[in-house]
């Protein structure tokens, strides 16, 4: 009860000039109220009628006006409140929390809202992460689900970004504070929420710019025939003529417009996404061409190992020690999972089996990791990684990595003292829904290309598999930045999803980049906006979005600019009985001229209420070719909008004759 | 069929010709689409052309317009011509305008001064200014009674002079907005290379032709004085103009001028002597406009976008046309039915060219900027005029020379604009996106033509003392003045009269309309061009909506209609609807 009071105090606030202005279409509807609450009480001082029928008529007109503008008030202070509970519900996790500042070896303890950026903190296990940062030092998982609402921990090593608010759970790790208080996501996050009523994106200006424009024209043109019904002869009654103008000014997406962008801004942080600004997310819906990573967005990601293939000669026990070996420091999920499945066979390994060796990490670059002692090297990767690397080659293991490849999976090939001792085979399983979706982006016209550090053959079948376009094998982190440039070079508009620092110049580069938050700051920073959840498939709603508020915009504008030729069929006809010949024109055969001009009115006031659930959730969009949506809004909204008013407007004429309003 | 038509069928002859004569429906039909296979067939052989002038590339006119052009660029201190962006080609674009204006003013308001003047010849300032303005701005609205009061010496450097100006201007203007989109520097181009390019490679040439065409027609001339001829009934002598007319006549239509020698334009037979010449008069107002619309898919590498462009202006101009024919056709309703007038309103025009001919060259004149007229429009039944106003409202939908790419243009970017906003894809035109900026200059281009027009057209019916009709006002009159104002705005210059034109009130309204629908549209467009011109890329890619598909074309007919029709709706129902009602005496009829 209290939310309705509270949007409708906020509607009733909204009748203040001040706030109007900016919204041409609605000014005028409220300067149109002011003259005619005037006319209602003086109507002689403007030589009208003061019969009590017409003062009936006058005082509906009064409500309708106060109405078309308090509808329109509703719409954004519905969008408003909403947006409004969001930033309350995130400035709740803002919480002051005291940081245990490091300098050098010295500890000191300070609020977090005096931290700045470089400092590093220390966070011990059980902490709330002050600030957002990068862990410089230890991993631990830490959970997110202050932010993410994903109550599993996740695990950050070495260089992953932290988010402030969240809660280290396991360890210790030291931070580096990457963001100055007032910076934060957070509070990005809920200036661009609070922001979205102030910032009008270019295209909201452009539509606005438009309804002025024919705002002006229709005010002139009503202007006109004041003096032309006078000049034929005819008393204009200046209250019908106010109706016209405001029948005919687009009211519709006028009122509606402010509540359009609001909506969208609040949907998008429902997504758990922070787009840095609202014209990104329109941007989004303007895309031609999406890069996907293989992993994480077609893939499950969660690659597994599933069966180990030693070498001809190799024993099957001593490799599947060696892959255990190699995996045990390997924190990525692979890695993992080869220990696993060599505990499987009866193989558990401790720290201790691999005293003495240095574990090399995986890179992007190198793609492969393993152990190195002396000369002495035991890695794992890719099979073209290592057969250059070594300057070997094997048929035998090739053949087998083809065979993988060709079933889907991926070929890990381990390589020790300088011979392949065998193959891993990594299964990786399309995420469900996958298809679907891409069927959606492929029915609007979108190119999807897949990079994935994959060989040829894998790449293939899982594009083929998935319905993906185009793919691009065996990736360097470079090949990512040429392919944005390459689909830039055709003007088309580009939009990809990355998490390294490498993939920061293509995020930069793309139209729409979406970082994960769990990608390093770098990262975070090329890009337009940031999923909070990691999930990258989410760029695929934010597509949706952006498309569908500017087919709401449009559709509402066709839709309004389209009622006014039954408006005009209306009201002329209404307003000139007095040349009965004209009767030609009111093709409704509505007698009663002022209760024909309320009914249309009526019509204007309360198509807006009833479009207000569209303004804020968008029209109904599903994935089609720009010809087919074309086709069908056209019928939909501009045919639509032409023949409803002419059967609405009948039906409340009908309405309003039958209960007896004699006028 | 009563009595009295019947005398007046033809009897005898072969069957086809009598069934042709016999039923005028159907053989003026035929002629109008005559016309119109006529006037597209040319316009698409000179489009090729014009494209070639667009897009810079060699032409055969090369060895001898190309010199000429060089030449007065070196007089100009423009040799090799630099590129301007907006506020300096305009600003050119403008000066030279005016200088123009204001010279021609001086010899026009001393004409009875300078060679063959005599006191006869004296205007008054505000006609001066009113024919000047009219002249310079591609309107050609004539408020002096023809063509008695000027001298040959005006008519052939004051009159004809400006629309060599007025027509080269339109095409320099549309040379830039081409030039603009195509290229990525920043700049307009040059104004004067423009000007001289579209005089001497588009505009001469084919007033040259067209005057030894029209001389063998038998168009006149000469410098010799009027001759005195006596008429066949009555007494005395009457005084028959001659003059220096082929000339003025060939740039009046291939510049889409349309202000005639006499005072009866095309109607008079020293303008217009048969049929074949007011068929090659037709042709040659509307090659260049069409000609220029049909280059853009040329221009742009999308042959759709001209055939949709080409599609889109034809059924505006075929809707319109045979509405304006239809009107003609069925006549007055009181009259038709005491047999009076079974051949159709015949009222005010030449015999010799009949109702259909009329009608197309006047639907024609109005569908480009010419404004020439073959007929009187004063005469024309509602229906008539509301065919030929459908054209005036809409700003001349294919509009003068080089302007008509202007004002389609702003049309186009609104069908994008909207059709992107209703397909979810942020819009854009030859892949350059429309901004808040296009948007803006769109915006205030396209609310220009119907405030131009609405604005002058309220203040004036407050006062119905320049109007000077007396006796309760009819919806004639509305008509009238709402013609005047929209012929003025939208630069056409066709003249619909009924009232005293030629009076201090409208001159002067009327000049100031003309000016503003002229330079203040022109800046508006060019901005738009501006803002274009460093953006790149440049080319046609089908990312966005298809400006060639069947779909954008039925977009952009219904947008032009939709925003002329909601623009002047309640002028149109109480002038030629409610004339309309009252000649066909629709009274009080209930559908229900």
């Amino acid at each position: 009860m209290n939310r309705y009071l509270e949007i409708l105090l906020e509607s009733l606030k909204g009748f203040d000039p001040r706030y109007l202005y900016r919204n041409p279409v609605m000014f005028v509807t409220e300067f149109a109220l002011i003259l005619s609450i005037i006319v209602t009480i003086f109507p002689s001082a403007f030589d009208l009628s003061v019969s009590f029928s017409y003062k009936q008529f006058y005082e509906a007109v009064v409500v309708l006006l106060f109405l078309t503008i308090l509808f329109s008030n509703i719409s954004s202070a519905i969008s408003e409140g909403k947006s409004r509970t969001i930033t309350n519900s995130l400035r709740k996790l803002q919480k002051e929390t005291t940081a245990r500042l490091l300098s050098g070896t010295e500890i000191t303890e300070v609020p977090s809202s005096k931290l700045k950026r470089g400092d590093i903190v220390l966070v011990k296990s059980g902490d709330t992460i002050p600030i957002d940062g990068e862990i410089i030092e230890g991993s631990g998982y830490v959970n997110e689900s202050s932010m993410t609402g994903e109550s599993r921990p996740s695990r950050k090593i070495l260089g992953d970004s932290v988010t402030g608010s969240t809660t280290l759970v396991t360890d210790e790790i030291k931070v580096k504070v990457t963001n100055n208080p007032g910076e934060t996501f957070l509070d990005k996050m809920i200036s661009i929420v609070e922001n979205a009523k102030r910032e009008r994106t270019p295209n909201e200006i452009a539509l606005s710019v438009f309804l002025s424009g024919i705002t002006l024209v229709f005010l002139i043109i009503t202007a006109a025939l004041f003096t032309l019904s006078r000049y034929v002869g005819v008393t204009p009654d200046i209250m019908i003529l106010i109706v016209l103008l405001i029948a005919l000014i687009p009211t519709t997406i006028g009122g509606l417009l402010p509540a359009i962008g609001v909506a969208a801004v609040n949907k998008i942080s429902e997504y758990n996404v922070i787009a840095k600004s609202g014209k990104s997310v329109e941007n989004a819906g303007d895309i031609d061409t999406i890069i996907l990573d293989k992993t994480g967005t077609v893939t499950m990601g969660e690659r597994e190992a599933v069966k180990f293939y030693p070498n001809r000669g190799v024993d099957y026990n001593e490799f599947v020690t060696t892959c255990s070996m190699i995996s045990l420091q390997d924190q990525t999920k692979e890695g993992m999972s080869i220990v696993k499945l060599a505990q499987r066979d009866n193989i558990n390994l401790t720290l201790n089996d691999v005293a003495g060796y240095e574990f090399v990490p995986f890179s992007a670059e190198t793609k492969f990791s393993g152990l190195v002692r002396g000369g002495d090297e035991i890695l794992k990767g890719a099979f073209r990684a290592l057969e250059n690397k070594f300057n070997i080659s094997d048929k035998y293991v090739e053949g087998l990595c083809k065979e993988i490849s060709i079933r889907g999976g991926t070929a890990l090939t381990v390589v020790k003292n300088g011979e392949f001792s065998g193959v891993i085979e990594l299964n990786d399983l399309l995420k469900p829904g996958i298809k679907q979706r891409l069927e959606g982006l492929k029915k609007m016209n979108i190119k999807t290309i897949m990079c994935t550090g994959d060989d040829e053959t894998t790449a293939a079948f899982i594009a083929r598999e998935s319905g993906i376009d185009e793919y691009v094998a065996n990736v360097t982190p470079i090949d990512k930045y040429n392919v944005v440039i390459k689909e830039k070079e055709q003007q088309r508009m580009v939009a990809m999803v990355g998490d390294g620092t490498n993939d920061a110049p293509a995020l930069a580069k793309a139209d729409v980049g979406m970082a994960m938050n769990s990608g390093t700051p770098a990262a975070k920073e090329a890009a337009n906006m940031v999923d909070l959840d990691n999930d990258p498939t989410k760029l695929m709603d934010v597509i949706f979005l952006g498309k569908q508020i500017l087919i709401t915009r449009g559709a509402l504008t066709t839709f309004s600019i389209a009622n006014d030729i039954a408006k005009y069929f209306v009201i002329i006809p209404a307003m000139f009985t007095v040349f009965s010949q004209l009767n030609y024109l009111n093709i409704l055969g509505l007698q009663n001229p002022v209760v024909a001009i309320t009914s249309a009115l009526i019509f204007n006031t309360f198509i807006l209420l009833a479009l207000v659930p569209m303004a804020l959730k968008g029209v109904r969009y599903r994935p089609s070719s720009i010809s087919d949506l074309l086709k069908r809004n056209v019928m939909i909204y501009g045919l639509g909008g032409v023949l409803l008013p002419f059967i609405m407007i009948k039906i409340i004429y009908s309405a309003m004759i039958a209960t007896g309003v004699v006028w | 069929m009563n009595s009295l038509a019947y005398a007046f069928t033809i009897q005898g002859g072969s069957f086809w010709g009598q069934f042709f004569l016999n039923n005028r429906l159907v053989s003026g039909s035929i002629i109008i689409l005559i016309y119109i296979v006529f006037m597209s067939v040319f316009a698409f052989i000179l489009s090729g052309y014009i494209k070639k002038i667009y897009k810079e590339e060699p032409v055969w006119l090369d060895p001898v317009s190309g010199r000429i052009v060089k030449f007065f660029e070196k007089i100009f201190g423009e040799s090799p011509p630099k590129g301007m962006k907006f506020k300096e080609y305009f600003s050119t674009l403008l000066l030279f305008n005016a200088s123009a204006a204001i010279v021609t003013f001086v010899f026009f308001y001393f004409q009875n001064l300078l060679p063959f003047g005599t006191g006869y010849h004296q205007y008054s300032i505000s006609l001066v200014f009113n024919t000047v303005t009219s002249f310079v701005t591609n309107t050609n609205l004539q408020h002096y009674s023809n063509p008695l009061h000027l001298t040959y010496f005006t008519q052939t450097f004051v009159i004809t002079g400006l629309m060599f100006v007025s027509a080269g201007t339109g095409f320099a203007a549309s040379m830039a907005f081409i030039r603009a989109i195509l290229s990525e520097n920043g700049t307009l181009g040059n104004f004067y290379h423009d000007f001289l390019v579209s005089i001497f490679y588009l505009i001469f040439p084919l007033t040259l032709l067209l005057t030894l065409i029209l001389l063998f027609m038998g168009v006149p001339q000469t410098l010799s004085p009027y001759l005195l001829v006596h008429p066949i009934l009555g007494l005395g002598y009457e005084k028959l103009p001659l003059g220096p007319v082929a000339t003025l006549e060939a740039i009046k239509n291939i510049g889409t001028n349309g202000g005639g020698f006499y005072g009866a334009n095309a109607g008079f037979p020293f303008e217009n002597p048969n049929w074949i010449s007011n068929l090659t008069e037709f042709i040659a107002f509307t090659i260049i406009p069409l000609g220029s619309l049909l280059s853009l898919g040329r221009v742009f590498d999308s042959k759709g976008f001209s055939n949709v462009l080409f599609g889109v202006v034809i059924s505006i101009f075929v809707f319109t046309t045979f509405m304006t024919f239809f009107g003609e056709y069925a006549g007055i309703p009181v009259l038709s039915n005491i047999g009076v007038m079974f051949t159709g309103n015949m009222i005010g025009k030449e015999t010799a060219i009949g109702i259909s001919q009329s009608t197309i060259f006047a639907s024609g004149a109005v569908f480009t900027s010419t404004g020439a007229a073959n007929s009187i429009l004063l005469a024309f039944t509602p229906v008539g005029i509301l065919g030929i106003l459908g054209n005036l409202i809409l700003n001349d939908p294919i509009g003068g020379v080089g302007t008509g790419v202007l004002n389609i243009f702003m049309f186009v970017i609104f069908t994008v604009f909207i059709s992107s906003l209703m397909v979810g894809k942020l819009p854009e035109i030859m892949s350059l996106r429309i901004g808040a900026k296009e948007i803006k200059y769109s915006t205030l281009s396209l609310i220009t033509h119907p405030l131009l027009v609405v604005i002058p057209f309220g203040i004036t019916m407050l006062l119905p003392g320049v109007i000077g009709v007396t006796g309760n006002p009819t919806p004639d009159v509305v008509t009238q003045i709402f013609y005047e104002f929209a012929t003025a705005a939208a630069n056409n210059g066709s003249e619909m009269g009924g009232f005293l034109t030629n009076q201090p009130y409208f001159n002067y309204l009327d000049g100031i309309i003309m000016l503003l629908g002229r330079y203040l549209l022109m800046a508006f467009q060019l901005l738009i061009a501006q803002s274009f011109s460093s953006k790149s890329p440049k080319v046609q890619f089908g990312r966005s909506i298809d400006p060639g598909s069947f779909l954008f074309g039925l977009m952009l007919f219904v947008t032009i209609v939709v925003l002329g029709v909601l623009s002047f709706f309640p002028i149109l129902a109480l002038g030629p609807f409610l004339s309309w009602a009252r000649d066909f005496g629709l009274v009080l009829r209930w559908f229900h």
